[in-house]
């Protein structure tokens, strides 16, 4: 190795920050475009895959979720369904009960989320590590028994959206259309814009390592709570979504653990720590949910097996195998410095 | 009256949920992991023990002396095969594993036994009743909170006196300065999720016989567990009994409310204890 030559002067070598990568301008053009075509659904696609998309989107979405989660936070939480079914919920009392337009209790609904997860991270940040998870798996135990008991909810019968009866199904497929791509929009896109930002530099170093990170100024109790209610309100857009296609809302549907199920499987199996993660494992379960679904029982055998394989053997997932061979990120969050003027140039 | 009926139907209850909690404690004392798939095991236990009994035709007792060393082959396989991969400071992959083992064993289950609840026959123990002062107690509760409390105090005398406990308690406080002692902490950490899973044995037939099981009861089982060492106070055995004590009296009153409440009335008692004192009853303030 030569010596580092030293450089006498304070001034700043001329150096331009490269943030986006060709893989990442593809990939970009293809998000875009794909989100375009989730909007524009009612034009090209039956009701049927509209309902399909809707619930690869909710996937989506609240794998990405977990992942800000436990993935930068590094706070494993197994009862983000407890938000879901809160706005769901929500939802269904504003529109149904106080007669509000529910493609505007959509967005009201996720006031309950934000206001909810508040008081709860105060309470469960207490505990330490693995008991947290368990913790937010009570207080989404403690929802659904709350809606089994809540005469405002119709307690255990649970509740039907009958107000969307008053729009025609076109104008349901386009309402849910928008909904959709609005929240790809939000939790992939705000989640990116987010990594990229300085929060973003600060969650990364988070997740590396929480206290060389608060050591290096990052308010890492802050940081944890802002993602915490952040998450909360995502997962609620997604239960809000849901439960609006669903047409129906029970305690059981409303506070399903499958959805913690689904968040884990979809981002350990993707790769942990990633958007690109989130997309693969995604895709991963809902093309096998179609295909295995039927088998039922032996289906989620598998499922918990490969989560538990990855667990121990490839804690990266997938994206984590492909990018340690191919360095094309396909949401570049890296800065990398280049030199404006080539090293050979300036010497000669 | 009424309510100090509650007040013992809790206690027996209580004395239940002790035998879930112990082995959680003592896992998460000594390995910083919870095991998921507590709860899964309680209820994989019970059904091959009902299994063995319908096909061998044999009363809760041999059920018990079959179940319990399987128990804890079946800790030692857990921690060699699952949990030594991933202890480590990072609670993540001991949570995602076990997470996706619970999610296999409850569909595994679902499999082999189907969905329908089935029990332990306890050729008569578990409707028999003794009168104490004035109030009827059955007899097989009695029996649950006496092996609850014998299980309890036999765990705490092994951690204090015994080497096995030092060498437990030595691997928890620190566990690359009980390596330099010479405590290997892999054979440490395995005997400890033996034990706990042996309890779970013990734990499972008694489930059985008081009510009844089906594959899908195992994260209940697991949250029990979690709010009495919560409530108890993390680390110590006695805590952990004595938080089982206060959940199963919460439930039992809640459930004299209204048959709705009761197990909420639990869960709500785990928070407002977590809200004003984390640390719980028994355990040391954080300084």
């Amino acid at each position: 190795m030569s010596a580092i030559p030293y450089v006498a002067t304070t001034e700043v070598p001329e150096v331009v920050v490269q943030r986006q990568t060709r893989s990442g301008r593809i990939a970009m053009t293809l998000a875009v475009l794909a989100m375009i075509a989730v909007a524009v659904m009612p034009w090209w696609a039956s009701t049927g895959t509209i309902r399909s998309v809707l619930v690869l989107c909710c996937y989506i979405a609240v794998a990405q979720m977990w992942n800000l989660l436990a993935g930068y936070a590094g706070l494993v939480s197994v009862g983000q369904h407890a938000f879901m079914g809160a706005a769901g919920y929500a939802l269904f009392v504003l529109a149904q009960t106080y007669g509000i337009n529910p493609f505007v209790a959509v967005f009201l609904s996720l006031l309950v989320p934000a206001a909810l997860a508040v008081p709860i991270y105060l309470l469960l940040h207490r505990l330490d590590g693995p008991y947290f998870s368990i913790g937010t798996w009570v207080v989404a135990e403690v929802f659904r028994l709350t809606a089994s008991n809540l005469p405002l909810v119709n307690s255990g019968a649970g509740m039907s959206l009958r107000v969307m009866k008053d729009y025609s199904a076109f104008e349901r497929n386009v309402a849910m259309s928008l909904l959709c791509a609005g929240m790809l929009l939000v939790t992939l896109g705000g989640s990116y814009w987010l990594l990229r930002s300085r929060f973003g530099l600060a969650l990364i170093a988070m997740r590396d390592n929480p206290v060389a990170a608060a050591s290096q100024g990052v308010n890492v109790v802050k940081l944890r709570f802002l993602i915490y209610v952040a998450s909360a309100v995502g997962c609620g857009l997604a239960g809000a979504i849901y439960f609006m296609a669903q047409l129906r809302i029970t305690p059981g549907s409303a506070f399903d653990p499958m959805w913690a199920n689904v968040a884990i499987f979809i981002v350990m199996v993707g790769g942990i720590g990633s958007i690109e993660g989130v997309l693969i494992g995604s895709l991963i379960f809902f093309i096998a949910d179609r295909w295995f679904g039927e088998y039922g029982a032996t289906y989620f055998v598998v499922l918990g097996l490969m989560t538990l394989l990855v667990a121990l053997y490839a804690r990266t997932g997938i994206w984590g195998l492909i990018s340690k061979r191919w360095d094309a990120p396909w949401f570049p969050i890296r800065r990398k410095l280049v030199d404006p003027e080539p090293l050979t140039r300036r010497i000669s | 009256m009424e309510w100090f009926d509650a007040l013992v139907q809790g206690v027996l209850l209580g004395g239940m949920y002790a035998q879930y909690a112990l082995g959680m404690a003592l896992m998460f004392g000594v390995m910083r992991i919870v095991n998921i798939s507590h709860g899964d095991l309680v209820i994989l236990l019970s059904l091959i023990g009902i299994s063995i009994a319908t096909a061998w035709g044999l009363g809760p007792l041999p059920v018990l002396i079959v179940l319990v060393p399987l128990a804890v082959l079946m800790g030692w396989v857990l921690q060699k095969a699952v949990l030594n991969r991933v202890v480590g400071s990072d609670p993540l992959p001991s949570l995602i594993a076990t997470f996706g083992l619970s999610i296999a064993l409850q569909n595994l289950m679902l499999q082999i036994w189907s969905a329908n609840s089935r029990s332990l026959p306890g050729h008569g123990i578990e409707s028999q009743s003794i009168e104490i002062g004035g109030i009827y107690v059955g007899l097989l509760p009695l029996i649950v909170l006496a092996v609850a409390t014998g299980l309890t105090g036999g765990l705490d005398l092994t951690l204090k006196r015994t080497r096995f406990g030092r060498a437990l308690r030595a691997a928890s406080a620190d566990v690359e300065a009980a390596a330099m002692t010479g405590i290997n902490p892999r054979a440490v950490y395995a005997m400890a999720t033996a034990a706990a899973v042996g309890i779970l044995g013990f734990a499972a037939v008694f489930q059985a016989l008081r009510s009844t099981v089906a594959p899908a009861d195992g994260p209940a089982q697991l949250i029990y567990a979690f709010e009495a060492v919560i409530i108890g106070g993390m680390g110590t055995v006695w805590g952990a009994f004595v938080g089982s004590m206060v959940l199963g009296i919460s439930q039992a009153i809640g459930f004299r409310i209204d048959p709705g409440f009761g197990v909420l009335a639990g869960h709500i008692v785990f928070l407002v204890v977590l809200a004003t004192r984390p640390q719980g009853l028994f355990g040391k303030a954080l300084s």
